[in-house]
């Protein structure tokens, strides 16, 4: 540990020259925006300023492409407050409670807490990162396919079981994201599956189409259809000293802040898109939690505190895999991996031994970074929180023209809006039929991984599903959720008998 | 419609045995070799028995108020609204190649804000001109991102 701790001395040195400060600074402002903007995620950020980093030494290069990483995870949760549009795939959870607390003058609270979480979630998980990286990267190594299978298996019902009022709706649009992750090509076979002869289907449905029509726009037509009077009405315009939380506030959140930091650093070390499974799972572990879960989904502010904090903590500990094993287990590490192997670094267990400035200068540009997007943040809070103040009818089609050109900027592609428009048009009816659209979402992003780990174990099992009990981690995961898939059944055979009860007494 | 979800029920029982009847049609194999087509197969069939569960029991569960979605809620207003809305939108994006972004993102703006009401239109005009020119500003000379040009690159 004090070995690591001279390192990170050294490591704070070089990051605190005035150039990587610059690098680090711009990291995190283009990162923000580029959150900010729906359609432009973290992927397409890092993707499109690979080029110019070209020009610099990896050093400063990795350090501005993991500042827009993290950067991006901060400002995401912006979108998904004011606007229930997610500016990135990690912020969909925050959709459900952030928007609501928008819609009850509490926008400012909601993203106050939610920079707050994210430098605490960031934070710790960086010192996570410092002294725990080799052994726990080891732990990460026992996951299997037949582990992974059960642990995605594990997700899908316990979400379905947190959001919603029905399990079984929430299970079918779980199936159906599952299915929609099936259209392109076979990831085993390469084979077509669902494309109907047509290019654009080869690579499978655009997720960020689906999450901007599911979420946005279905949002946007059900807004449309009010009569005039309720377009006129604003948000409840908050005073200044309700822009930020309460003492009341931060004392509700900081347990869900501390929770989300744990949540978000373990799912960081497992394969897969970290960011996103640390939110939902932190989003579940606060509503089982609280005492009073009724008011999830109404605006409780534990519901963006928890699953903000995770995915910023997640996506620091996500580095961990990249940097020790040099395998990247999300898609953004993985165009991070092609950064450095372009500037001639090659992430694995040498990586800390040849290139020790390298690893220790970006470790500690991330304790930097974390602190400046804290900063860029919070002063930031009363603006965005004012942009409620417009009415929804002008609101309503500003958003609809963010989406419009967000959703093109992402192939430069028209297909990709009517894909959008089409969602949209199905997420308008599953919120008159009140089904959910988070499942769908989750299940769009992990079933093709889910389907190579389902094929994976049944191929080394020789076709014997066995393989998913004989192995005690993922035996473990079924038995969890065969409880969860019991918790609705038996409440709803204990309710008459509860009710009896209740007017006996 | 209603908002216990049945007539979703329906279509999604449909979904899923449109998916299974088209995975069928793909290599299946065995679930020691598996196929092209087994995994969405499995899916398909899934998902006909949870909506099959769903549609028989939707009378046991109880029903679904527009408690905790705040989109389930019934909208009181107008359809034909909603419709005008949406139909701009289609019409704008099919003139997005034609008119160019520039061109038709105004005139949606024009067209979206007259839908829901605003009568004014100097002050239509001016937001649809300050917001084109900021997305134009950001998009396409910041980001550099090739938006369609329309009659205006030409």
């Amino acid at each position: 540990m004090l070995e690591s701790l001279q390192y990170l001395i050294g490591g704070f040195s070089l990051a605190t020259t005035t150039q990587n400060l610059a690098y680090c600074l711009i990291g995190a402002i283009v990162g923000t925006l580029i959150g900010v903007l729906p359609g432009l995620g973290p992927i397409a950020g890092i993707a499109l300023l690979i080029p110019a980093t070209f020009g610099l030494n990896p050093t400063s290069a990795l350090i501005m492409l993991a500042g827009i990483y993290y950067g991006a995870m901060y400002g995401g949760s912006t979108t998904s407050i004011l606007m229930n549009v997610p500016g990135e795939t990690a912020s969909v959870i925050t959709c459900i409670d952030g928007y609501q607390m928008a819609q009850q003058g509490r926008a400012g609270p909601a993203l106050a807490i939610s920079a707050i979480g994210s430098f605490i979630g960031g934070t710790i998980s960086i010192l996570g990162l410092t002294f725990l990286a080799p052994p726990l990267a080891e732990a990460a190594l026992a996951f299997g396919p037949a582990e992974f299978f059960s642990l995605m298996v594990f997700g899908f019902v316990v979400l379905s079981n947190v959001t919603g009022t029905s399990l079984l709706k929430a299970l079918m649009m779980a199936v159906v994201g599952l299915i929609l992750g099936t259209v392109g090509l076979d990831p085993v076979t390469g084979n077509e599956r669902f494309t109907f002869g047509s290019t654009y289907l080869l690579g499978g449905v655009e997720f960020v189409a689906v999450a901007i029509g599911v979420f946005g726009i279905g949002e946007i037509l059900v807004n449309a259809a009010n009569p005039a009077e309720l377009l006129e009405r604003r948000v409840r315009v908050p005073r200044f000293r309700e822009l930020y939380p309460s003492l009341q506030d931060l004392k509700r959140s900081m347990g869900s802040i501390l929770r989300g930091t744990g949540v978000g650093f373990g799912v960081g070390l497992v394969p897969g898109p970290a960011p996103v499974i640390a939110t939902y799972a932190s989003y579940m572990v606060e509503k089982r939690l609280s005492k009073r879960p009724e008011e999830f989904g109404k605006g409780a502010i534990q519901g963006v505190a928890g699953p903000e904090t995770a995915n910023n903590s997640a996506t620091q500990s996500a580095f961990i895999p990249l940097f020790v094993l040099g395998i990247p287990f999300g898609p953004v590490t993985a165009i991070l991996l092609g950064a450095l192997l372009i500037h001639g670094v090659t992430p694995g267990p040498l990586l800390i031994g040849e290139h020790p400035q390298l690893f220790w200068a970006v470790i500690a540009s991330m304790y930097i970074g974390n602190f400046i997007l804290l900063l860029l943040n919070l002063p930031f809070v009363p603006l965005f929180a004012n942009i409620l103040r417009a009415p929804k009818k002008i609101l309503l089609p500003l958003v609809m023209f963010i989406c419009i050109t967000g959703m093109y900027s992402v192939n430069n592609s028209i297909l990709d809006i009517w894909l959008m428009l089409g969602f949209g048009v199905l997420g308008y009816l599953m919120r008159r039929w009140a089904y959910e659209g988070a499942p769908l979402l989750l299940a769009l992003v992990l079933g093709p991984k889910m389907e190579v780990a389902f094929r994976q174990s049944l191929m080394i099992s020789h076709g014997d599903f066995g393989v998913f009990l004989r192995r005690p981690i993922s035996l473990i995961l079924l038995l969890a959720t065969l409880v969860f898939l019991l918790i609705p059944v038996l409440r709803a055979l204990f309710r008459p008998w509860r009710k009896r009860a209740v007017s006996e007494v | 419609m209603k908002a216990d979800g049945t007539p979703g029920g329906v279509l999604l029982l449909v979904f899923g045995a449109v998916t299974a009847l088209l995975s069928l049609r793909m290599p299946v194999g065995t679930f020691r070799a598996a196929g092209t087509g087994l995994f969405p197969l499995c899916l398909g069939v899934l998902l006909m028995a949870l909506a099959s569960i769903f549609l028989l029991t939707r009378r046991a569960v109880a029903p679904p108020p527009a408690q905790r979605d705040a989109g389930s809620r019934e909208a009181p207003g107008s359809h034909r609204q909603m419709l005008l809305f949406l139909g701009a939108i289609i019409l704008a994006t099919l003139l997005l190649d034609p008119l160019g972004y520039p061109l038709s993102s105004f005139g949606l703006l024009l067209a979206l804000l007259r839908i829901l009401g605003i009568k004014q239109w100097r002050r239509n005009l001016l937001i649809a001109s300050v917001t084109t020119g900021v997305a134009y500003l950001v998009f396409v000379h910041w980001l550099k991102i090739p938006l369609p040009m329309g009659w205006l690159g030409r």
